[in-house]
């Protein structure tokens, strides 16, 4: 760039108009050439005194007051032509009573869906924990048919106590304990044995004042997944057995008898 | 003329308080520049505002500030126009020259205006109509060319050159050059 186009792009180079690769080489030129930079810094100066001494008149507080009384005066003319005061009291009312109802709807219905992806995360989860443990052949962390040695080495390591029940007499041995993962909190996997088939019940504890509710079935990848709240825990009971016996399962669990 | 206006729907109203008011400094100044006087410039400003409620649902977006001025220089145009005819005409070039050579002050005139810090307000003050507001509109407003030629309804490169030659014309007026030399003295 020479002499002649650095002076023709100075302005625009001192405005910021110029665009990246322009004003770069404008840049570069005024490095080595003093007669160029002489006249970008008398233009920088310029502009500092300009705004030194050229005062910016801001809107006195005289015509902000005429201004508002115009927008009044007009908004007076509109309410007059367009609606009666009251007529509008009443339609903004009406707007605002259904604003709300469209609200509350919409958090229902917002709600009810976080709920059910939740718990059906929950439910792949407990299926994935399943599937681990029986190919891993980690079935069992402790090995008991004793609910009076699985329940205190649950309890030993968990911040909550797990209700243990055994259910051998009704072909439901309880062969042992073991620790999960569940929605990024350790739990407790009650282990059970059904003929050739394993169950894993999974135990959470409820919050405070939740509701117990009965199983209710799904199925994950070829699992059933029994899902009950009750005796202050939530449970997941996750089998290849039939429905009929994994649903009674944890029903009685989660009755607490 | 209030009560001739047509009544603004309630939605212009709404627009009109969000678009327009912040931008009555900016108004205000603009105006303050081109009629020279303070009350004047607040009557420029509130014909602007009655136009820009009748207009203002026609705004279909876009840079609010560049739309509003816009208005305020019709505005302000059309009070120059009724009052002081004569600073349409002289718009040309040679009224450039001229206004030049009309701050010829003595040295103590000039050592006087520059105690007072009023040097270089009156050499703006004295650029005729079409160079004053580019220059106002860039350097106390702050926009950018296209703001600028968009709101003076000239091309972008008349932009260019009017700022150019403003900008000459106030760094080699003779009045801020006698001030330049006497600074450079001490």
């Amino acid at each position: 760039m020479n002499c002649h186009e650095a002076m023709a792009l100075l302005p625009c180079f001192s405005d910021a108009e110029l665009d990246a690769l322009q004003s770069a080489e404008v840049e570069k030129h005024l490095l080595g050439c003093a007669p160029c930079s002489a006249q970008r810094d008398a233009l920088a100066t310029l502009r500092l005194r300009i705004r030194d001494e050229a005062p910016y008149y801001s809107a006195p507080a005289t015509l902000h007051e005429r201004i508002r009384a115009t927008i009044a005066r007009a908004s007076q003319a509109t309410g007059a032509a367009v609606r009666r005061p009251r007529e509008r009291w009443r339609w903004l009312s009406a707007g605002a009573l259904a604003g709300s109802a469209v609200t509350v709807f919409a958090w229902f219905l917002g709600s009810a869906v976080f709920d059910w992806r939740v718990a059906n995360d929950l439910d792949t989860e407990a299926a994935a924990n399943h599937t681990r443990a029986t190919l891993s052949q980690r079935l069992t962390d402790v090995v008991s048919s004793d609910r009076h040695t699985v329940k205190p080495w649950l309890s030993s390591r968990l911040d909550y106590s797990p209700p243990v029940q055994d259910f051998a007499a009704d072909g439901l041995p309880l062969v042992g304990g073991r620790l999960d993962s569940l929605a990024g909190q350790t739990i407790a996997t009650l282990v059970y044995r059904y003929r050739e088939h394993t169950i894993d019940v999974f135990v959470r504890p409820l919050g405070p004042g939740a509701a117990a509710s009965p199983p209710t079935l799904t199925t994950q990848r070829g699992f059933n997944i029994a899902h009950a709240k009750g005796a202050g825990m939530e449970w997941w009971g996750v089998s290849d057995v039939s429905a009929d016996v994994l649903l009674p399962l944890v029903a009685r669990l989660a009755h607490g008898e | 003329m209030m009560f001739a206006m047509r009544a603004p729907s309630p939605a212009a109203l709404s627009r009109f308080e969000q678009l327009v008011l912040p931008q009555l400094d900016a108004a205000y100044n603009l105006a303050r520049w081109l009629t020279r006087n303070a009350s004047d410039a607040e009557d420029v400003v509130q014909d602007a505002c009655e136009r820009a409620l009748k207009y203002v649902g026609g705004f279909h977006g876009g840079e609010a500030k560049a739309w509003f001025l816009t208005i305020v220089r019709h505005a302000a145009y059309d009070w120059v126009g009724r009052n002081r005819p004569a600073e349409l005409i002289d718009d040309g070039a040679d009224a450039l020259e001229r206004a030049a050579d009309t701050v010829q002050p003595t040295p103590e005139q000039a050592a006087l205006r520059q105690a007072s810090g009023t040097a270089l307000f009156e050499a703006i003050a004295a650029l005729p109509l079409g160079y004053r507001e580019v220059l106002i509109l860039r350097e106390l407003e702050e926009m950018s060319y296209r703001d600028i030629a968009r709101v003076v309804d000239i091309p972008i490169g008349t932009v260019m050159s009017r700022l150019a030659r403003a900008r000459a014309l106030l760094q080699r007026s003779p009045l801020l050059v006698a001030i330049r030399e006497r600074s450079g003295e001490a």
